[in-house]
């Protein structure tokens, strides 16, 4: 079986040579390269996903304090507001959750990098706000759920593949860009729609992202990253209902990927998480740098 | 571009403290595996940052994820947090060092490891890419492209011919499948490095057979840090 793939292209058609939809194949071949059973491989996926959950409960459970002084229990703080203009549960329940997982992750406290640490709310925001709202009968153990984690690791896998995953390399379109792109797939695989369509979302979401920067305040995972998680549900959402909606991407996501990789070779190394630029220079980030020296 | 992407257990993880997959939770992996080549007791360490790692470590706890790492604590323990304060318990000696420009083929998450225990010396230079992958780069001034995933063997030997040939066949007859194999050398007829990283576990017997092949100076295991 040919277990090698780097695009989109390559790997629906991996899956359909071997007669499997994507993510069993992708669960297959994890297995073959672990050298271990599906069964195991699963059991590690549920593991994560509980694990994601954790986080959630411990960042909606109480306010997260970072050490900076830059994160200060926004998820709370939403949780808690009475004058949100979003009335969808589904859709307010993920702007909170993605916050409250990223805010831990700004705490040093214990979460899933998915596909980094600065990004880590999106995926398990959107989807278990889905949950949360819409199917309570989900969990870590339920296939329906696994299968929509994988599809957002599909999407990451073939932007490590033919890009990059890494701040430092591509901005932040790499990171919560990416994060979001999966998660965009993810939420459209839960609501049914078809593999290509999926694929199809990720491209739209993704495409809103691009030249992105990554200039976080002090160097520190706080500013903007936090708050982005929020932004970045959002904009997975957006990219969802658009596929639901029969809306196709004009760009492919195999080029969009390419795309996304030559912008971020051209950005300046000021807007990859060196904290020489942007956000990070401005008098109120340099001040920030300076107290926490 | 690589051949391959990544797998999902890869892109879905590492289950990690925070808050930086590529500054905390990378820079422990290196350390970590750097500290299992060195055969030796750690008494003394040298960590130097470099690029986007120099000037953003004190923010992201990398100098926290590095002592863990040399302590053989991974990104998923809670321990990493104490890192510092478990490595002056035990009376390790610890310098850490930032190299904001460093040389220009460097990747931009690179650290240096400089550790000394007993009459062994090792430097090891790793990346973290991104997402907590990473890749080890050089052992002691000999190439190499270690990305943790595969349990690997170092045959450091006089550059003779055979050496290759005889690991090689050891290996089969421990029924060890060969997914890389690579040699390096600093020179003609000096010494040189094979990295053979393998499917399955490596046994100490194993170990020793490959010591013993003529010629060969070192041999050392370097574990999966996935398993
Ligand atoms: S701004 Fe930079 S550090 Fe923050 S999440 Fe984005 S890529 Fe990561």
């Amino acid at each position: 079986m040919n277990w090698k793939f780097t695009s989109s292209i390559d790997l629906l058609a991996r899956a359909g040579d071997a007669g499997l939809g994507l993510c069993d194949y992708l669960v297959k071949r994890d297995a073959f390269y672990a050298g271990t059973s599906e069964e195991a491989i699963r059991a590690e996926l549920a593991r994560r996903i509980r694990i994601t959950r954790h986080s959630l409960d411990e960042g909606m459970s109480r306010p997260q304090l970072s050490f900076s002084g830059l994160t200060v229990g926004a998820a709370h703080s939403l949780a808690a507001s009475a004058n949100s203009p979003v009335a969808d549960e589904f859709f307010g329940k993920a702007l909170v959750y993605a916050l409250a997982v990223n805010e831990v992750n700004a705490c040093g406290g214990k979460i899933v990098a998915f596909p980094t640490a600065g990004s880590c709310g999106i995926v398990p925001g959107v989807l278990w706000a889905w949950r949360d709202a819409r199917s309570p009968s989900l969990g870590p153990d339920s296939r329906v759920f696994q299968d929509a984690f994988t599809m957002a690791s599909a999407i990451g896998m073939l932007v490590a593949a033919r890009a990059t995953l890494a701040g430092a390399e591509g901005g932040c379109q790499a990171e919560c860009g990416a994060a979001a792109a999966m998660a965009a797939a993810a939420l459209s695989q839960l609501m049914g729609l078809s593999t290509e369509a999926c694929i199809d979302a990720a491209a739209l979401s993704l495409k809103n992202c691009l030249g992105l920067a990554c200039d976080p305040v002090a160097g520190l995972v706080e500013v903007p990253c936090v708050k982005r998680n929020a932004f970045m549900a959002a904009n997975a959402i957006t990219a969802a209902s658009l596929a639901a909606a029969g809306v196709r991407s004009a760009i492919p996501f195999d080029e969009v990927v390419g795309a996304m990789k030559s912008i971020g070779a051209s950005m300046p190394a000021s807007l990859k998480e060196s904290a020489e630029g942007g956000l990070a220079v401005t008098p109120t980030g340099l001040a920030v740098a300076q107290r926490i020296r | 571009m690589p051949e391959n992407a990544p797998t999902l257990l890869d892109l879905f993880g590492p289950v990690m403290i925070g808050p930086s997959s590529s500054h905390t939770a990378g820079v422990a992996r290196i350390a970590y595996l750097a500290r299992k080549i060195l055969k030796t007791p750690l008494e003394r360490a040298r960590i130097t940052f470099y690029g986007s790692l120099a000037r953003t470590w004190k923010g992201h706890g990398s100098d926290k994820a590095a002592i863990a790492g040399l302590l053989g604590i991974l990104p998923e323990d809670e321990r990493l947090a104490f890192a510092p304060e478990i490595a002056q318990r035990e009376g390790l000696e610890i310098e850490i060092l930032s190299d904001y420009a460093g040389p220009e083929r460097y990747h931009t998450n690179t650290v240096v490891l400089e550790l000394e225990g007993g009459d062994e010396r090792l430097r090891v230079r790793g990346s973290s890419i991104g997402g907590g992958e990473i890749r080890l780069k050089s052992v002691n001034g000999f190439q190499a492209e270690l990305d943790g995933g595969l349990a690997a063997i170092l045959v450091l030997h006089h550059d003779e011919v055979g050496v290759i040939a005889e690991l090689a066949s050891l290996l089969a007859a421990a029924g060890l499948n060969i997914a890389s194999l690579a040699s390096h050398r600093r020179d003609k007829g000096d010494e040189a490095l094979i990295v053979a990283e393998v499917d399955g576990a490596v046994s100490s017997r194993l170990l020793e057979a490959a010591a013993r092949i003529h010629g060969v100076l070192d041999v050392v295991h370097v574990p999966s840090i996935k398993s």
